[in-house]
C-alpha cells in the first residue's frame, strides 16, 4: 500500500512521524474530522487571553493613559499591578508557547508544519492567489492553508520570540546579576541598546494586534466560503468536510475499514 | 634617574595629614563602590603605587568630558591631578603649550610603554582631515597612543560610542573610539559628560588593583553603570503608584511626580546619576525636574525628541509614536479586511448565481 497521507504530496503534512486524524462518518457524503485536538485548543486561547492582556497593560506601560486615583502622595501602585499583570501573563504566554512547540511533534498532522519543501511555497503561491480572487490551484486544505502556516510562523513563530527575548530583556534590567538576567544578557548584540529593545517590543506588539485582525477575519471568511465549521472547530476540535476534500487520508483511516492502525 | 614618589609621599609633601589621607582614601572607597572592608586595600595601594602616567586625548569632543573631570569632589580633583596620576598631556590644563606639550606626548609613549593609561574623549573622524592636532593626523596619534598604553577610558559618549559627531547625518564619519583599538582594554566611561565621581573613580581603581575593573556586556564598569537610572531614581514611587506630569507648568510637575510622559529616558538609561548625583552629590536632573535624556545611552542624540516618549524604527533613525502607527496599522488593516470581505460575498453571491443558471 501507498503512504496513507502521501508526504510527499500535501502541504499539511510536515513529518515522517505524524498520525492522521480521527475521523467519524456523519453520513455517505460527510465525514467529522478531529483537526484541532485539546492542546491545540486550548494553547489557542490561552495564548489569545495572554495576547490580549499583554497588550492591554503594555499599552498602559507604554503610555500611562489614566492616573491614581489618590493624588499627591505615592501611596496608589497602579503602574506597579499593570505590570505585575504584565509580566505574570508573559509568563504564562512563554509557558503556553513552549507545550505548544512540544505538540508540534507530538500532535496530529495538523499541529505542524514544515518549510522546508517544495510544495509547501507552491501551495503557498496558489493561497496568495486564492485570497487575492485570482485563478488558482489552491487545494482545500483541511487545517490550515501553508501561506496561513507561514503567517503562525512568523507572527506566532518569530513574532513571539522577538516578543520573548526583548520583554525577558526588558524585565531583568533591574536585576543583571539574576539567573533570568544572565540568561538574557545577550539580546542587545542582536537588537540594540535599551531603547531599541523597547522599540522591538513595543513595534512588533502592534504587529501581533494587526494579525489577530486578519486572523479572525480570515477564519471567519473560511467558515462562510467553505460551511465547514471553521469557527466552531476551535471550540470543538471537529470540522466537517467531504469525504472527497480528504481523499489523501480516508483510504485507510475511515473507521471500520481496513486499516484501524492510525487511531488506536 | 630621580625616584619616584608614592602617591602617599606626595600627598605628605603638599601637607596633606596622615589623618587627612585615610579619610580621602574611605572616600575614594566608597566612590568606587567597594565594601567598607575594602577600605584597607585602597590605603595600601596609595602608599605603596607611584603616580600613573596618565595622556589625555581629545578627539571630536566638546571639553565637556574635561570640564566635568575636573569638578570631581571626592576624591578632590587636586589630589587626583597632583596625588594619584601624572597628568602628561592635556590639552585643557597643561600650562605648557606647542613643541613642548607634543614631543613629551611622544617621550611619554616611548618612555612608559605598556605602563600609562590613555583617557580619550571625542571620536574619531574617518577621514583623518576633519582632526589634525599640532599638525599631526590625530587619529594616528590615538591609535600609536592606544597600542602602547596600559589601558584607555574611554570618558564620555562621544569616544564610547561616537556621540552627537555621529549623529545623523555624521558627516565626518565619526566613530567611536573601540572601532580603532586592537589589543588593549578598553574601559567605557559614557555620559555627556559622564560623572565626575565616575571618571576619576575608575582611576582609582585601576590604581589601587593595578587592573580594569569589572566590565558589562557593553564595556562600562559595572560599579557604575550597572542599574537603569530608572531603578535608582528618587520619584520610582511615583511611577509605580501612577501619578505623572503630563506637562512642565502642571501640579505634578509641582509635586515632584515622575516624569516618564514628558520623556523621561531613566528607563534606558544605565548610569549612576540617580546615586552619585552630580556636583558632589548636589542634585541630578531628574530630581531637578527635567527629565534624562539617556545622555550615557548609545545614540541618545538620535533617539527622538528629549521630551516625547518614542520609539525608534528598528535599523533607521526615525522615531515614532509607537501607539498611534500602531492603531494606524489597525484601521489600515480593518479596512482591508472590509474591502477584502465584501468581496468575498460579492465573489460567492456571483459564483452562486452563475452555479444556479447552469
Amino acid at each position: 500500500m501507498a503512504n496513507p497521507y502521501h508526504l510527499d504530496e500535501s502541504s499539511e503534512s510536515a513529518f515522517k512521524n505524524e498520525y492522521p486524524p480521527k475521523i467519524e462518518k456523519v453520513n455517505n457524503e460527510t465525514v467529522k474530522i478531529y483537526v484541532w485536538e485539546l492542546p491545540v485548543r486550548i494553547f489557542h486561547w490561552v495564548n489569545a487571553a495572554a495576547i490580549f492582556a499583554l497588550m492591554i497593560t503594555g499599552i498602559y506601560i507604554g503610555n500611562p493613559f489614566f492616573d491614581s486615583m489618590i493624588q499627591g502622595e505615592a501611596s496608589g501602585f497602579i503602574m506597579g499591578w499593570v505590570r505585575y499583570i504584565h509580566f505574570f501573563s508573559a509568563f504564562i504566554f512563554t509557558a503556553n508557547l513552549l507545550v505548544r512547540l512540544y505538540w508540534t511533534f507530538a500532535g496530529n498532522k495538523y499541529a505542524s508544519s514544515n518549510l522546508f519543501r517544495k510544495i509547501f511555497w507552491k501551495d503557498t503561491w496558489e493561497s496568495v492567489k486564492f485570497y487575492l480572487f485570482l485563478k488558482n490551484k489552491k487545494p482545500h486544505f483541511v487545517g490550515h492553508n501553508p501561506l496561513a502556516q507561514l503567517s503562525y510562523w512568523v507572527v506566532i513563530g518569530v513574532g513571539s520570540i522577538i516578543m520573548i527575548l526583548t520583554g525577558y530583556y526588558l524585565y531583568t534590567e533591574p536585576q543583571p546579576e539574576s539567573f533570568l538576567g544572565k540568561l538574557f544578557q545577550w539580546v542587545p548584540v542582536i537588537f540594540g541598546d535599551s531603547f531599541d529593545i523597547r522599540s522591538w517590543h513595543h513595534l512588533v506588539a502592534w504587529a501581533f494586534m494587526a494579525f489577530v485582525v486578519a486572523h479572525i477575519y480570515l477564519s471567519i471568511r473560511e467558515d462562510y466560503l467553505s460551511k465547514n465549521g471553521t469557527m466552531s472547530s476551535i471550540f470543538t476540535g471537529y470540522k466537517t468536510e467531504s469525504k472527497d476534500s480528504i481523499e489523501d487520508i480516508k483510504d485507510e483511516s475511515m473507521p471500520g475499514e481496513k486499516n484501524d492502525k492510525y487511531y488506536m | 634617574m630621580k625616584k619616584q614618589k608614592t602617591i602617599y609621599e606626595s600627598a605628605l609633601d603638599q601637607g596633606i595629614s596622615r589623618r587627612d589621607f585615610l579619610k580621602m582614601c574611605t572616600a575614594l572607597a566608597a566612590t568606587m563602590g567597594l565594601d567598607f572592608s575594602q577600605t584597607d586595600n585602597v590605603v595600601e595601594a596609595m602608599e605603596t603605587k607611584k603616580r600613573v602616567p596618565v595622556l589625555w586625548l581629545q578627539l571630536q569632543d566638546c571639553t565637556g568630558c574635561s570640564e566635568s573631570f575636573i569638578r570631581s569632589t571626592h576624591p578632590k580633583i587636586e589630589s587626583v591631578i597632583f596625588d594619584m596620576i601624572s597628568l602628561e598631556y592635556t590639552e585643557v590644563l597643561s600650562a605648557a603649550s606647542g613643541v613642548q606639550v607634543e614631543s613629551n606626548l611622544e617621550t611619554v609613549i616611548k618612555k612608559y610603554k605598556g605602563e600609562y593609561i590613555l583617557a580619550v574623549e571625542g571620536s574619531v573622524p574617518d577621514n583623518a582631515g576633519y582632526l589634525m592636532v599640532g599638525g599631526k593626523s590625530a587619529k594616528d596619534t590615538f591609535i600609536r597612543a592606544a597600542e602602547n598604553a596600559k589601558a584607555v577610558i574611554s570618558y564620555g559618549s562621544c569616544a564610547s560610542w561616537g556621540g552627537i559627531p555621529a549623529a545623523y547625518p555624521n558627516p565626518t564619519k565619526a566613530k567611536p573610539i573601540t572601532k580603532l583599538v586592537k589589543n588593549t582594554p578598553v574601559i567605557l566611561v559614557p555620559g555627556c559628560p559622564p560623572i565626575a565621581e565616575v571618571m576619576t573613580g575608575v582611576i582609582a581603581h585601576i590604581i589601587t588593583f593595578g587592573e580594569i575593573p569589572e566590565l558589562d556586556v557593553a564595556g562600562r564598569p559595572k560599579a557604575f553603570y550597572r542599574h537603569r537610572i530608572h531603578d535608582k531614581c528618587n520619584r520610582r514611587a511615583y511611577f509605580d503608584a501612577g501619578l505623572f506630569v503630563e506637562s512642565f507648568d502642571d501640579e505634578g510637575a509641582k509635586q515632584g511626580y515622575c516624569l516618564y510622559k514628558v520623556g523621561c529616558k531613566g528607563p534606558t538609561t544605565y548610569n549612576s546619576c540617580a546615586e552619585m548625583r552630580w556636583n558632589g552629590g548636589t542634585s541630578y536632573p531628574i530630581q531637578s525636574g527635567n527629565p534624562c535624556i539617556g545622555c550615557s545611552e548609545s545614540n541618545f542624540w538620535d533617539n527622538g525628541p528629549f521630551f516625547t516618549r518614542r520609539a525608534k524604527v528598528p535599523g533607521t533613525q526615525i522615531t515614532i509614536n509607537p501607539d498611534k502607527v500602531g492603531v494606524a496599522v489597525l484601521g489600515a488593516t480593518a479596512a482591508g479586511v472590509a474591502i477584502h470581505g465584501a468581496a468575498t460575498v460579492a465573489k460567492k453571491k456571483h459564483d452562486e448565481k452563475i452555479r444556479g443558471e447552469e
